[in-house]
């Protein structure tokens, strides 16, 4: 086998330095740093230098948990805006709204089928579909409880995951189960499964 | 071929002495590196497995991806590139130092004990111990194995420098020499811990004093185990094989004290966007953005080291290897920086965006750098041709399709969960992917293409594997041996300790660095000082490097003929970052509200639970941090304060979302949902990735051990109340029986004894942490009032 050597190696173009010292045969040029190769270097420790000073020795500082629940803040108030005024007549007309209600089926079946089964009979969440309500049956009530949650019950807070849009569907698609008029019966939590 | 008789370029004349180097050594960590090579890969490959079907978890305990995801890394990292980088060192070491190692016994010590430790790993991790800590989970009694072995290493490294034939050091042993010193520096810190049984410990740091020098060694340790000694590596054998000197001494010079000091920065690049206080996140990001030049200065002098035999580099694969090696370090070690700006790593973090980083880097850095080494050691080692130079072309090619297969998946997976799970519709107030199945599910498929890549580098290796049993089988090893010529250190260049801190560079550097600390930490005056201090310093070298015309190159030459000063240059450079950084966290008062919170310690049954997280290995899928960013609160309720999870020990705030965060999972479904979605989590979230975990219900919690963990947290200063044992196991048992009632009301009867019960008690704690004296923090999304 053939051990390639450096005795042969000449400097490329005349100008490169080759220092004389071998280590177990290695030779070691002396060439100059690329130019664009110092310049990352440089620009890169300038730009620290100035993030630093403009962000925490000259600036205000860096409060991302505060800036954050600003931005939040606004983002919640422009959404409702937006949304418009929902209202027990309006929820009540989506339900008979067919595409609508479709809407809210696939949503119930993501979010809400896990504990109150995909025919509203419940299991780990309340039964949908008869007259006892524990948390109140009117449309809005409904809306209000899927917005906020019940945190005591394990019922999330779909407010910010869903939005207001697909909760008015999922509570139209449960409204679908019912009728406007119908009782609304007051149940008592416990003889809920839970 | 061999290397015997060679002769030296200085002094004809002079008195030759004839040295043996140690190459038995040498191929044991060659051979090792092949055999668990292949294993850290197949484990790998389980692993991509598992994340595409579920089923792969076989549901037994020790095959969960949970406790096989830190078998892997350890692998790679400790066994694999551990065993290769030995080999390199002591071949290279030997050979640039004229001298044999200086003790066979420590080299043999070193080996054996570095193979036990590994295969200790092999049994302990999949059956469930584990310190809970990212490439640290080793149990305390491995650790201290692990640290005796490595200064053996040390030893018998320093030692062998001691007693060198060559006057000066060569570059690729600067790095060996950072490598040995700051390896042991990190391990011992992150390693820091008090037993509380013969197989379990508490870390001494918690919270974010954890998170911080968890992430310190974690970072250093791709810096200091995987980079520098492969750099190394890389100046010994990339020169050697292609026959070509090195590009630029300069350079050398440059990048490598850049690197040591700059890269001990960087470690909380992986915390951005975090509860860690932001000027530390800071800190992370613009010594992340430095360290891209003097990276990128190895990879030019590997590459350019390569001028004038490009033409080879297409027909050896050594050389082959080395080129693609090098340029995979340049990508990753561009990659790096880029996911370390703080609002790229806002979508990047808990990706697979840096699951294929690190990939990119561990796979065609580290894995192509070994078997360019190998094919090219093994003839100089067995005196034998390569068995099939067309196999070698053969692992490279299948080596290059898996790496870009993969890496093309976790960048596509990678973007599209960082996309899909922060966007938001409705101004901004709602999230657009609530579920977050839906990113799961939708990168399924990814995780089908990244399980072929890694088996197509697998392939390849075990290719390897095969050509180089072929080439060395019934082969004589064979004693390299050489005939040199001693090059004393004359005592004109002779550099005591002293003198080799107290000359014009080491101060200029040390008066700007102490300069740019007291700007950056003092206020007002003496901080504007401290700005005027830098220019000064600045100005002066400048002047003084006019007037004398000097650069200083004979004060290098000199130091590079003394090991000592050399060695302890390299020492301060290295702990700058690591003092400026963790001290002020690490003597905060822990009992001092942090961000209006200070949590409640875990009761004794939730600790178990806790402990039993830990043991499980849940971090490697779920984080326990509620990011300072909209797509998390959304998701997950309020972003994660420090006092949090300021008694936590150890913390985990995670590295990886394959599942959702749990910082705020407490109280969110009942104890039922829990019971169900541990025993078959498909049955709650069709679609979930996530293991079955049967055995929690069948197995007893052994309650008996709380009273030991729960003194040794009291003395690291957690405010548990004074408690008798007796009295501690009545409140564990008094929780349990309460659960398990409440889980047979729910039509789940279980026996209060079980492990999945302590478990629940800990889920249902997560993110209650019962704040004093100020109210519970709000979990609800500020969003919706």
């Amino acid at each position: 086998m053939s051990e390639p050597t450096m005795e042969n190696t000449e400097p490329q173009e005349g100008l490169e330095v080759l220092r004389p010292h071998k280590f177990d045969g290695i030779q070691e040029f002396d060439n100059p740093m690329p130019n664009w190769w110092l310049a990352i270097l440089g620009t890169s420790i300038a730009f620290a230098l100035g993030y630093w000073a403009v962000m925490h020795a000259y600036g205000p500082g860096i409060e991302p948990g505060k800036r954050l629940t600003e931005e939040m803040a606004l983002a919640a108030q422009e959404a409702a805006k937006r949304s418009g005024l929902l209202t027990d007549p309006l929820l009540w007309k989506m339900s008979q709204d067919q595409a609508v209600v479709n809407n809210g089926r696939a949503i119930y079946a993501v979010s809400c089928a896990p504990c109150h089964l995909p025919d509203l009979a419940g299991a780990i969440g309340p039964n949908l579909k008869d007259n006892l309500w524990v948390h109140g049956g009117n449309p809005m009530a409904i809306l209000g409880i899927i917005t906020e949650g019940v945190a005591a019950k394990g019922m999330p807070t779909w407010g910010p995951m869903l939005g207001r849009q697909k909760i008015a569907e999922v509570t139209a698609f449960i409204l679908s189960y019912h009728k406007e008029g119908e009782p609304v019966l007051p149940a008592q939590p416990q003889a809920q499964a839970r | 071929m061999t290397p015997s008789a060679k002769t030296l370029d200085t002094h004809p004349n002079a008195a030759k002495i004839r040295i043996t180097y140690n190459d038995r050594v040498v191929r044991q960590f060659l051979l090792a590196t092949l055999v668990w090579g292949v294993v850290g890969m197949l484990v790998g490959v389980l692993l991509a497995t598992q994340l595409a079907f579920w089923q792969a978890n076989l549901n037994t305990s020790w095959l969960t991806f949970g406790r096989l995801r830190p078998l892997h890394t350890n692998a790679v990292i400790f066994a694999f590139v551990g065993n290769m980088l030995f080999a390199g060192v002591y071949y290279s070491t030997q050979r640039l130092v004229k001298a044999r190692m200086a003790s066979d016994a420590l080299s043999a010590i070193h080996f054996w004990g570095w193979q036990l430790i590994i295969v200790a790993a092999a049994i302990t991790l999949p059956l469930g111990f584990s310190r809970g800590k990212e490439y640290a989970e080793l149990i305390w009694p491995i650790n201290i194995a692990v640290a005796v072995i490595w200064l053996v290493f040390g030893w018998n490294f320093f030692w062998t420098l001691r007693r060198r034939n060559e006057r000066t050091l060569y570059v690729a042993v600067w790095f060996y020499i950072a490598t040995v010193i700051t390896v042991t520096v990190l391990y011992v810190v992150n390693h820091l811990q008090i037993p509380t049984s013969l197989t379990h410990a508490y870390p001494v740091f918690g919270g974010v004093q954890d998170a911080l020098v968890q992430w310190w060694y974690g970072h250093n340790a791709v810096a200091f185990f995987l980079t520098t000694p492969v750099l190394g590596i890389m100046y010994y054998f990339v020169p050697k094989a292609a026959g070509r000197p090195v590009y630029s001494y300069r350079l050398s010079i440059v990048h490598f004290w850049s690197i040591v000091f700059l890269y001990i920065w960087a470690g909380p690049h992986h915390l951005l966007n975090t509860a860690l206080p932001s000027w530390l996140q800071s800190l992370g990001m613009v010594f992340s953005l430095m360290l891209w030049a003097p990276s990128w200065g190895g990879m030019l002098n590997g590459l350019l080291t390569l001028r004038g035999c490009w033409n080879r580099v297409r027909t050896e694969p050594v050389l082959q290897f080395f080129a693609a090696a090098i340029t995979f370090y340049g990508m990753a070690t561009f990659e790096g920086p880029l996911l370390s700006i703080k609002s790229l790593n806002a979508l990047s973090h808990y990706t697979d965006w840096t699951v294929g980083h690190v990939h990119s880097a561990a796979l065609g850095w580290n894995g192509f750098m070994a078997a360019g080494m190998i094919y090219w050691l093994v003839p100089r080692l067995w005196n034998r041709e390569l068995y099939s130079k067309n196999w070698a072309q053969m692992h490279f090619w299948l080596g290059m399709v898996g790496i870009l297969l993969y890496v093309a998946a976790m960048w596509v997976s990678g973007i599209t969960q960082g996309l899909m799970l922060s966007a938001t519709k409705e101004a901004g107030s709602v999230l657009a992917y609530p579920n977050f199945l839906d990113a799961v599910t939708s990168t399924r498929w990814l995780m089908h293409m990244r399980a072929l890549g890694g088996a197509l580098y697998m392939a390849g290796f075990i290719l390897m594997g095969w050509n180089i049993f072929k080439s060395i089988r019934g082969a004589a090893p064979l004693e390299n041996h050489v005939e040199v010529v001693p090059e004393p250190v004359e005592a004109a260049s002779r550099l005591g300790l002293k003198s080799g801190f107290l000359n014009p560079p080491v101060l200029y550097s040390l008066g700007l660095i102490l300069c740019a600390i007291g700007w950056g930490t003092l206020s007002g005056l003496a901080g504007g000082l401290c700005l005027w201090g830098m220019i000064a310093v600045v100005v002066v070298t400048l002047i003084h490097k006019e007037v004398t015309g000097t650069l200083w190159t004979e004060w290098y030459d000199r130091l590079l003929a003394n090991a000592l000063p050399f060695s302890a240059l390299t020492t301060v450079a290295m702990l700058v970052g690591g003092v400026v950084q963790l001290l002020p966290t690490i003597l905060m008062d822990k009992n001092r509200h942090q961000e209006g919170i200070n949590m409640e310690p875990y009761s004794a049954l939730q600790l178990y639970g806790r402990d039993l997280y830990v043991q499980e290995g849940c971090y490697n899928c779920h984080s326990q941090m509620i990011r300072t960013l909209a797509g998390d609160v959304l998701r997950y309720g309020a972003y994660s304060k420090i006092g949090e999870s300021i008694y936590d020990y150890p913390f985990q705030w995670g590295s990886k979302r394959t599942g959702p965060d749990l910082a705020r999972i407490g109280a969110k479904y009942p104890n039922i949902w829990h019971y169900h979605h541990m025993r078959d989590p498909r049955q709650i979230s069709p679609g979930s990735t996530m293991p079955a975990y049967p055995w929690l219900f069948s197995k007893e919690a052994d309650l008996s051990v709380l009273p030991n963990r729960i003194a040794v947290l009291r003395k690291l200063g957690v405010p548990y109340p004074e408690q008798s044992d007796a009295e501690i196991l009545a409140d564990a048992k008094a929780d349990a029986e309460r659960i398990a009632a409440d889980l047979g009301t729910a039509g789940a009867p279980i026996n209060p004894n079980r492990e999945i019960v302590a478990l629940i008690a800990y889920l249902q704690r997560m993110g209650k942490s019962n704040a004093r004296p100020l109210a519970e923090a709000p979990t609800a999304a500020p969003a919706t009032k």
